[in-house]
């Protein structure tokens, strides 16, 4: 796994003039570089916002993309995966469910028919057919 | 012949996590990245594998993931009319997730799933050692709203994902 270091400001100048010649930009195009450098690096934000890792495949192996930046934001990503362990009810949601449990219950069928084979010591799980043959 | 058991989610079950597919990229990333990890080391939700096995070969063909939840009010103010409802925060569990793989759909897994969600529900409500009011689960769109609406889950808000909740309280009524 590769893991980027803090750098020296002259190193990260020779980096990026690095950047520069391999992307075939001049001297001058720094603007240039700047640009393409925020689409590269937009483009991995998004993939670690949206909990994707980034892999560099090669005939060595894969190798995944580390850095301080990703592991926050799958940090912020995990958290709003379980914030929903706490719902809010704005005030048309709260009188939706004081509506519901003042109402009194009448199950529907589908549910009387689960809670009875729930009961049923013979209830048995579906037999599936696969529609791939790869596993 | 194939047969179906459910297992809690462990290390072991990590080989065949990958083969799982569903149209909804949440689901199938959840349980690729983050079901075990909440299940072991977070300890924030319990995840159930419906395991198909055909000879010796195992494949997972759904899933669900089950939590608690604390069911609040956004603002402090007062609302008329709302005398009968139990003070907030309302506890409840949460369905966070029910998955089923795209390979088998249609044959009536995802019913028996939610059974599976809603009877260990049921178990804990009558036999555990917590007491709480509300199944509820955040239906991930339009269809699946219409799924568990068939089996008595009432919509909160209109919006998608579309907050639903069970009362358990008379289904658990009568039990010892």
């Amino acid at each position: 796994m590769s893991r980027f270091q803090a750098q020296s400001n002259a190193v990260l100048d020779d980096e990026l003039e690095e950047l520069r010649r391999g992307l075939g930009l001049r001297d001058n195009q720094k603007a240039d570089l700047l640009r393409e450098l925020t689409s590269l690096a937009a483009w991995v934000v998004r993939q670690a916002t949206e909990g994707r890792a980034v892999l560099a495949r090669g005939d060595d192996g894969v190798q995944e993309l580390v850095h301080p930046v990703i592991d926050r934001l799958r940090r912020i990503r995990d958290q709003a995966a379980t914030a929903s362990r706490r719902f809010e009810l704005n005030d048309d949601e709260t009188r939706r469910l004081a509506e519901i449990l003042d109402r009194g219950f009448a199950p529907p069928p589908a549910l009387v028919e689960s809670l009875r084979r729930l009961g049923d010591p013979e209830r048995r799980a579906p037999e599936l057919t696969w529609t791939d043959a790869s596993v | 012949m194939a047969s179906l058991r459910i297992e809690v989610l462990e290390r072991k079950h990590r080989p065949l996590l990958k083969a799982f597919r569903n149209q909804a990229p949440s689901l199938v990333e959840y349980l690729h990245r983050y079901a075990l990890r909440h299940a072991e080391r977070d300890l924030l939700a319990r995840t159930y594998l419906a395991i198909d096995a055909d000879g010796d070969t195992d494949r997972i063909a759904g899933y669900f993931s089950l939590t608690t939840v604390s069911v609040e009010r956004s603002s402090a103010h007062e609302l008329p009319g709302l005398s009968k409802l139990p003070r907030f925060p309302i506890p409840g569990v949460l369905l966070a997730r029910l998955a089923v793989d795209q390979s088998v759909q249609g044959q009536g897994l995802g019913r028996y799933l939610f059974e599976e969600a809603l009877g260990l529900s049921l178990q804990l409500a009558t036999a555990g050692p917590i007491a709480f009011r509300l199944f509820v689960t955040d239906a991930i769109d339009e269809e699946a709203v219409r799924f568990y609406e068939h089996f008595g889950l009432q919509r909160l808000s209109d919006a998608c994902p579309a907050r639903m909740v069970l009362d358990i309280k008379p289904l658990t009524e009568g039990s010892p």
